[in-house]
């Protein structure tokens, strides 16, 4: 079942306001140790993808799509975009965030990020 | 810190060795770099094995004990060295570090990696498990994944074309068929690959825009070197050849987190640092062994290293710069295109190639003519931990 929320969490450092995801102890950019949580904002622009063919234990798919794409809060996460061809894609287009199960992992099923192409 | 040389170096040929385990690779491996060394029967000091997976691919741990055991080394100390593919490297700059600093005289480092036990699928995961877990493994991202990802973003700011890349690969496999050690030792045409109605089938796409062939196998092996301090070089029967520089630098575990994912800051800051210990330049360079383990990364390296400038890599390729004979004859092994990558062994292995090539050992059509100079980049992770050499012919 398609969960709707987005549920992954990055860090803004209170210091100098980089986002980091996924978590550091210590700020990128300055070393700083604080955080506020902030949750990604809006559609996101993809940044690069590849379709990957040979695919790791635990996948039945011919092939998937992954990529990495930028909210619109700056936040910039990897996640699997819903695609059958490389043409249905270019950079910088925008691509709806969802929330979904990306692979099962022992039995369970593991929730992240799926990118939907935006014509 | 007293100067290091190599004074033994080995290396069993790549492949798919369904007869050995990985104790038996690491000990051959061993045993020819000490019998290169002329150490016969005579013990080391410490020795550093790289291995990457031998709890997860093979079911067995503390191999540095194991390999001591097997080799009638005790007391000799003894650690394993993980660092991803950039363990051999790793062990490398540690053995170095312990002898350049006056504690151990003479250290055995040996890299290696079975990889074929388990099948294709099972391997694919055990290097993906390097990836950061929660942010990109839970995806099904791959090694050969990332490397798409960063062809896409290369291809886009640098021009670089698919042609390039398999300008890459058939140099590669060219240099591979000539190597004893190359796991990959056929060579390919362009029509083979590219043209031909049969090209889709022979050579399909692994991690759009990477094909089969610009990919490295996964591959069984090892290769080992002896480390001496470089006054107690003429007690053995090779000419030494110095470790004149080292550098390492690490990066951001996920790549989308670098400011600039084309950007491999972690291989420039290695090489720089290496180069700048050794006090040459990358025109003074004879030889270059890269890490390939995609056909990009050859490209890609060979501008972060500043043997050529920024986004013009790919246009040195063609233009035969590269090439055994042109401005920086790079991976005359094969690389790790042809050479093959059992992922602890790499480093060492690249090493290796290199001493053979600043002895002058190999055969004419492999030998870097009068080569005095060599440097090797190691590439961790996706470009997270990376280790570079420079070596140089002794006297």
């Amino acid at each position: 079942m398609m969960k709707q929320q987005i549920n992954i969490v990055a860090y803004q450092c209170k210091a100098c306001g980089k986002v980091h995801f996924p978590f550091h102890d210590r700020c990128l950019s300055c070393k700083g140790r604080e955080f506020d949580e902030i949750k990604p904002q809006g559609n996101a622009k993809l940044i690069t993808f590849s379709q990957i063919f040979n695919l790791p234990w635990g996948f039945d798919n011919r092939f998937i799509f992954v990529g990495v794409a930028e909210f619109e809060n700056g936040v910039k996460a990897m996640g699997q975009i819903t695609a059958n061809d490389p043409g249905e894609l270019k950079l910088g287009m925008t691509v709806k965030p969802t929330w979904g199960v990306v692979r099962v992992i022992g039995g369970e099923d593991v929730y992240g990020l799926i990118y939907k192409p935006i014509q | 810190m007293r100067p290091v040389a190599i004074v033994g170096a080995g290396m069993i040929p790549f492949g798919r060795r369904d007869d050995d385990n990985l104790m038996d690779l690491l000990a051959y491996a061993s045993l020819n770099a000490l019998d290169d060394a002329g150490l016969g029967d005579k013990g080391v000091d410490s020795v550093y094995v790289a291995n990457m997976g031998a709890g997860m691919l093979n079911h067995q741990m503390s191999v540095a004990s194991a390999l001591v055991d097997r080799l009638s080394l005790m007391p000799a100390a003894a650690e394993a060295i993980e660092n991803g593919p950039a363990s051999g490297a790793s062990a490398i700059k540690n053995g170095l570090l312990a002898v350049a600093s006056g504690y151990y005289d003479v250290v055995l480092v040996v890299g290696g990696e079975k990889m074929r036990d388990v099948s294709g699928w099972r391997a694919t995961d055990f290097v993906a498990s390097m990836t950061h877990p929660t942010a990109e493994y839970i995806y099904g991202i791959t090694l050969p994944g990332m490397a798409g990802m960063f062809t896409r973003l290369y291809m886009e700011k640098y021009g670089v074309t698919r042609e390039h890349l398999v300008q890459v690969a058939i140099k590669n496999q060219e240099m591979g068929a000539l190597n004893p050690y190359a796991h990959v030792e056929s060579r390919i045409t362009h029509e083979g690959i590219v043209d031909s109605w049969h090209s889709r089938v022979n050579n399909p796409p692994v991690a759009d825009p990477l094909h089969l062939y610009d990919v490295c196998p996964v591959s069984d092996g090892a290769a080992a070197v002896i480390l001496a301090p470089l006054d107690m070089a003429k007690k053995f029967k090779k000419t030494p050849v110095v470790i004149a520089g080292f550098g390492q630098a690490t990066d951001t575990h996920s790549l989308q987190e670098r400011q600039d994912p084309t950007d491999l800051k972690a291989v420039t800051l290695a090489s720089q640092q290496a180069l700048a210990m050794a006090k040459l330049t990358p025109s003074d360079i004879s030889v270059a062994e890269l890490h390939d383990a995609f056909t990009i990364l050859e490209i890609a390296e060979s501008e972060h290293v500043g043997f050529f400038p920024k986004g013009q890599g790919a246009q040195a390729v063609i233009d035969g710069k590269t090439k055994l004979g042109g401005q920086i004859p790079i991976n005359v092994s094969g690389g790790l295109k042809a050479r093959g990558h059992p992922v602890g062994a790499t480093g060492v292995a690249q090493v290796v190639d290199l001493v053979w090539q600043l002895r002058h050992e190999l055969p004419e059509g492999r030998q870097v003519k009068n080569a005095q100079t060599g440097l090797s980049v190691n590439f961790g992770g996706f470009g997270n931990n990376v280790v570079s050499f420079v070596l140089r012919r002794g006297e």
